[in-house]
């Protein structure tokens, strides 16, 4: 199964994704996958790291599945961390979009 | 309404210096994560989805306009723009920053408001009937001892770590508006046989993973002696309630365990204990300085008055059969805001219209609102002469909606939507119900019915209690309902009971529609949906539901 590793910015609590480059970013689309559960689990450890220098809170990883060339969660709760309430479409990162 | 005197306002301020103190400490690395959480919740304020949220509490749910304000100012300055009340008569910000949580405390300290105890394990913010001061039913004003009960649990050192949360709710009517028999504690204020008015203290009620009607476990406890009924209640729970598991510790797992005679018997003992030792006894002076307080505002001497020229306004006419009703004042009313628009967001307002029906109630309501936790507003005292123009201005807000109680007139938590702990979204199912029956002819010819939803078994949106309640759940990363039908929060409570297999999101407005098609078909004359339910039972609506689906 595919994995994204998640946080809670620690300023404000956005969803934020762990990038390939290391750095913790917005958007999904920008997140690194994880196709091993080794890497993946290894990647926690950058969560860790990343509390401690206060950029982020309670990380961990998520289920996701690769439909074309997006990355899309299997579950609706992380569908909707990713773009907002869906009841409040101006609202939340898919207002930006 | 209460106003703080120094003390209360000096340990708001304290709290609010400490607890800014604490978010600096965690901005600098200070404290970690783990040490603050505990920090920070003990102070309303949640991680949730998308953002922190943080809870403010409204003490029995009354508002002053200078307070309203306010939070409409820190919607806007803080926030974006809007605020959602809860069925706590709370009030919930969704997108606060943590670097600028100290300064929103300190706007409502500003207001004689705070955070202070809208989570963890203590006594929570105490609710009462919407209605209370105005309603012709009641024999005192309960936000009394609501506001004496407030004073004694805010900051009980006893009682800062309880073996999980603890809700109280007060009401001094017949007629149950508070939900009293699903809180941990529900008080009724009643006349005795002296013609004194007497408690009677109903324990280990509940909803969540267990829902558990409460016991009468106090009957007729005096005034001088409620507060120390509340504390040998509370030790027994303190001293026996579960602190190994999370989901038998409400004191409601207590009380069915050993039995209500069981725990009658315990609390009576620690009562006369209590009551042996010096118990708290408030002075009669200070239950006088405080019920001085809820007085009965200037009302004008007034006749009932005549509105069949503003009647002959359909939308007038309406909204004032279905969210006016009968104050105990000739010539006044109690008008119900209705925050359930058709497709709306249930509780949710926006600043401007929390702005609006705080100049309303400065206009036609002596400067007060209260929250219901049915998640309305509520303009207690309004003169009958003034209705045609207030509901005017309600309506050209998107605030005049003519539901109250009807079936459009949805409770539902924030679910999946914003919610940390959910399995399935409300507020979509909400608003996709009310959409379906948005005609108000069809919702008047239903009549009462509550629907309630939640987006997890803790229940938050009162599901167990719906007269049609719905529970999201999840299914394999899908979200389910499960509908349960016959519950009730009145003062005849009942718990649903499940009908049958969950329906997917988009199946449930049909499921709802087969429902009150079934109710149709088996209704007598004068028969509310409820009243239906419990003459005919379960078995003809599961048939008519799984029939159509």
């Amino acid at each position: 199964m595919l994995q994204v590793l998640t946080a809670n910015r620690l300023l404000d609590g956005a969803a934020v994704y762990l990038a390939p480059n290391g750095a913790w970013v917005e958007t999904l689309e920008g997140a690194r996958v994880f196709d091993s559960k080794a890497d993946a689990e290894a990647a926690l450890q950058v969560g860790v790291e990343a509390e401690r220098r206060l950029v982020i809170v309670h990380a961990y990883l998520f289920d996701v599945v690769q439909a074309g060339d997006q990355v899309k969660p299997v579950k609706q709760r992380e569908v909707i961390r990713a773009a907002g309430p869906t009841v409040r479409r101006d609202l939340g990162k898919q207002a930006a979009a | 309404m209460y106003r703080y005197d120094e003390f209360d306002q000096r340990a708001v301020d304290e709290r609010v210096a400490q607890f800014a103190g604490q978010v600096a400490r965690r901005l600098s690395g200070e404290l970690t994560e783990d040490a603050f959480k505990p920090l920070r919740l003990m102070n309303g304020l949640y991680l949730q989805l998308h953002a922190y949220m943080l809870r403010v509490a409204i003490p029995y749910g009354t508002l002053s306009s200078r307070q309203l304000h306010k939070l409409a100012h820190i919607a806007r300055r803080f926030d974006k723009g809007y605020g959602h009340f809860t069925t706590r008569q709370n009030l919930q910000y969704n997108w606060p920053k943590l670097a600028e949580v100290p300064e929103i405390l300190r706007a409502l300290a500003a207001v004689e408001m705070h955070a202070i105890q809208t989570s963890g394990n203590c006594i929570r913010n105490v609710t009462s009937d919407q209605f209370a001061g105005a309603a012709a039913d009641e024999v005192e004003d309960p936000r009394i001892w609501s506001e004496i009960i407030r004073q004694w649990s805010t900051f009980h050192p006893e009682f800062s770590f309880l073996p999980r949360k603890f809700k109280i709710a007060v009401t001094a009517a017949p007629k149950d508006r508070a939900a009293i028999k699903v809180h941990d504690i529900g008080i009724v204020i009643r006349k005795g046989a002296a013609g004194v008015n007497v408690f009677d203290v109903w324990v280990g009620g509940g909803q969540g993973r267990t829902p558990i009607i409460g016991q009468l476990i106090g009957e007729g406890i005096a005034a001088e002696d409620l507060l120390a009924y509340l504390e040998a209640t509370m030790r027994v729970y303190n001293q026996h309630g579960r602190r190994d598991n999370i989901y038998k510790a409400r004191i409601k797992i207590l009380v069915h365990q050993i039995g209500a005679t069981e725990m009658r018997r315990q609390v009576e003992a620690e009562f006369a204990e209590v009551k042996a030792k010096g118990a708290v006894v408030v002075p009669p002076d200070e239950i006088a300085r405080i019920a001085a307080y809820f007085r009965p505002p200037a009302f004008e001497t007034l006749f009932d008055a005549d509105l069949s020229a503003a009647r002959r306004d359909a939308g007038f006419a309406a909204w004032h059969d279905i969210n006016v009703a009968r104050h105990k004042v000739p010539g006044y009313a109690i008008v119900t805001v209705s925050l359930k628009p058709i497709g709306g967001i249930p509780g949710d307002a926006s600043a401007d219209q929390m702005d609006l029906v705080a100049e309303l109630a400065r206009a036609y309501s002596f400067d007060e609102i209260r929250v219901s936790h049915e998640q309305n507003l509520v303009l207690a005292h309004v003169r009958q002469r003034d209705l045609p123009e207030l509901w005017r201005r309600l309506e050209a807000a998107g605030l005049g909606s003519a539901n109250h109680g009807l079936i459009s007139d949805i409770i539902a938590c924030p679910g999946l939507d914003y919610c940390d702990l959910a399995n399935a979204r409300s507020i979509s199912i909400a608003q996709a119900i009310s959409q379906r029956f948005a005609a108000l002819e069809r919702q008047r010819a239903i009549g009462e019915l509550k629907i309630k939803i939640s987006g997890c078994i803790n229940a938050c949106g009162h599901h167990h209690v719906g007269h049609i309640g719905i529970l999201g759940v999840d299914k394999k990363g899908v979200e389910f309902y499960q509908i349960t039908l016959g519950g009730s929060g009145d003062e005849t409570t009942s718990i649903g009971e499940i009908l049958g297999p969950a329906f997917g999101e988009a199946d449930v407005p049909d499921a709802i529609e087969a429902l009150v098609d079934a109710y149709f078909a088996l209704r007598q004359d004068g028969e509310r949906f409820l009243d239906t339910y419990r003459r005919v039972g379960i078995q003809p609506f599961r048939e008519k539901l799984y029939a159509s689906h």
